[in-house]
This record gives C-alpha cells, structure tokens and sequence, in this order.
C-alpha cells in the first residue's frame, strides 16, 4: 500500500468519524433544545458544516479551479 | 476510426481541457440540481408554522447514518480505482450499492408506516421532498451499479476513472442534500 493511498483513507476515515459526531450531537441538541430559533440556528450550522466536509474532501471540488499542469 | 486517431494523438493540454470541461459541467449540473433541492427546502420553510406530524426519529437519524456510511465506501471505492486498485474498488461500490438500497428502502418503510397523508400540508411537502430524493438515490444506484459492470470487465484503471468519479460525486451530491432534508423534515419543529 503506498503512502499517498494510506494518507487518502486515512483522511477519508478521519472525516467519517466527523461526519458521525457531528451526526449524533445534531440529533442530540434537536431533542433537547426547547427554543425553535436556537435550534434552527444550531442545525442549520450542523448542515453547512458537513455539507461542507463532503464537497471539500470527498467531492474534491478544488479540483475546479486547480490549475492543470501541461 | 479516423477520429479514434486523432483523440489518441491529441496534444496533452487538449486531454486535460477536456477532463476539466467534463469536471466543470458535473458541478453545473449539481448547481442546477440544487435550484431544484434549494426550492423544495424553501416550500419546507415557508410552511414552517404548520405543525410537524409525528415522524421515526429513530429511523430518520438511522437512514442518515446509512447513506453518510454510503459516501465513505463510495470515496474508497473512488480513492481505490485512483491507485490502481480495483478488487477493493469493486467490493466498496457493492458495500455502497447495498448501503443505498437499505436507504432507499428505509424511505420506503417511512413512507408506508407514515401517521399523516399527502393531502395534509405537512405530507405533502415531505413527501414530495423524500420522494424526490428518494429518486435520484435510485438513479444513483442503477448509475453505481453501470460502473460495477464496467469495473468488472476491465474498463477502469489509475489513469482512466473518470466514470467511476463522476459517478462517486453524484453520490456524494444526493447525500450533501440529504444533509439538508434530515434536520428540515425530522429535527425542526
């Protein structure tokens, strides 16, 4: 296995485990957060934060503005 | 055959134009599809003052923890193929294609245990939301499994995935929605 590959999953792992966390306290805050406006706020910042996750490190979107090199 | 020559001896900036107009045009894409999430979302928001009927909860966070699973295979699968390693590339699309199918049929269990119809504002709109996602989730499988077939007769090497990153992306881009209709229809009041 090389390094780059070993270095791939292990950042891939590392944002799983995030997503996870991030996953449980957002369902934990939701249940146990009685005023609707903080709990909009708390989740909505929950979302932005994994979206975010997702599309920087799985979808690779810097890809877009990455400069080929020729 | 005469065009098959001239992409074989086309000049190396010319292969990487057309990789990142390929790239570029996936992302339009997911912008386009996002007008379409992004309004759902809005309708969900404007009858934000209805009250939201009784939905799984459990089933709900259980789905989501499902289809954030199916985005890690799916990069592994992705990150694989990338490193020339196609028998862990194959095996992580089938644990994706089988991690969207247990998806899929989650919304269908919700669907038929439901407490509320489609003619009450609330069902309405959460059904519209979870059907509509519910059908790109089963495009998305029908597009991994076309990549399986290819994979498994040899098609895709370290050099030449673009179909199976294509194909990642737009799974990773049916659950970066999903990250916004869970706490929409199950968590906010």
């Amino acid at each position: 296995m090389t390094d780059a590959f070993r270095n791939a999953l292990r950042i891939g792992g590392l944002v799983a485990v995030v997503l996870a966390f991030v996953t449980v306290v957002e369902y934990v805050f939701a249940v146990n957060v009685d005023s609707d406006q903080v709990r909009f706020v708390g989740l909505a910042l929950a979302a932005i934060a994994k979206s975010w996750l997702i599309v920087y490190f799985f979808m690779h979107v810097y890809r877009v503005w990455r400069a080929e090199a020729h | 055959m005469a065009l098959a020559g001239t992409a074989a001896h086309a000049p190396e900036h010319v292969v990487h134009d057309k990789a990142k107009m390929k790239l570029v045009g996936l992302w339009l894409f997911f912008f386009s599809e996002s007008v379409l999430f992004g309004l759902l979302l809005s309708a969900r928001f404007y009858l934000e003052r209805i009250n939201r009927e009784e939905v799984d909860q459990l089933l709900g966070l259980g789905i989501t923890c499902v289809l954030l699973l199916s985005s890690v295979t799916a990069f592994t699968a992705e990150t694989a193929i990338e490193h020339d390693r196609r028998k862990l590339a194959g095996w992580m699309l089938v644990v994706t294609i089988l991690l969207g199918t247990g998806f899929a049929c989650g919304v269908g269990f919700e669907w038929g245990t439901a407490h509320f119809s489609k003619e009450q504002a609330f069902g309405s709109i959460f059904f519209t939301m979870t059907g509509i996602h519910a059908a790109h989730v089963i495009s998305g499988i029908g597009l991994l499994v076309l990549t399986w077939f290819q994979l498994a007769r040899g098609r895709f090497s370290g050099k030449d995935h673009w179909p199976v990153s294509g194909t990642v992306m737009y799974w990773h881009f049916v659950d970066v929605v999903w990250v916004f209709f869970y706490p929409a229809l199950y968590l906010v009041k």
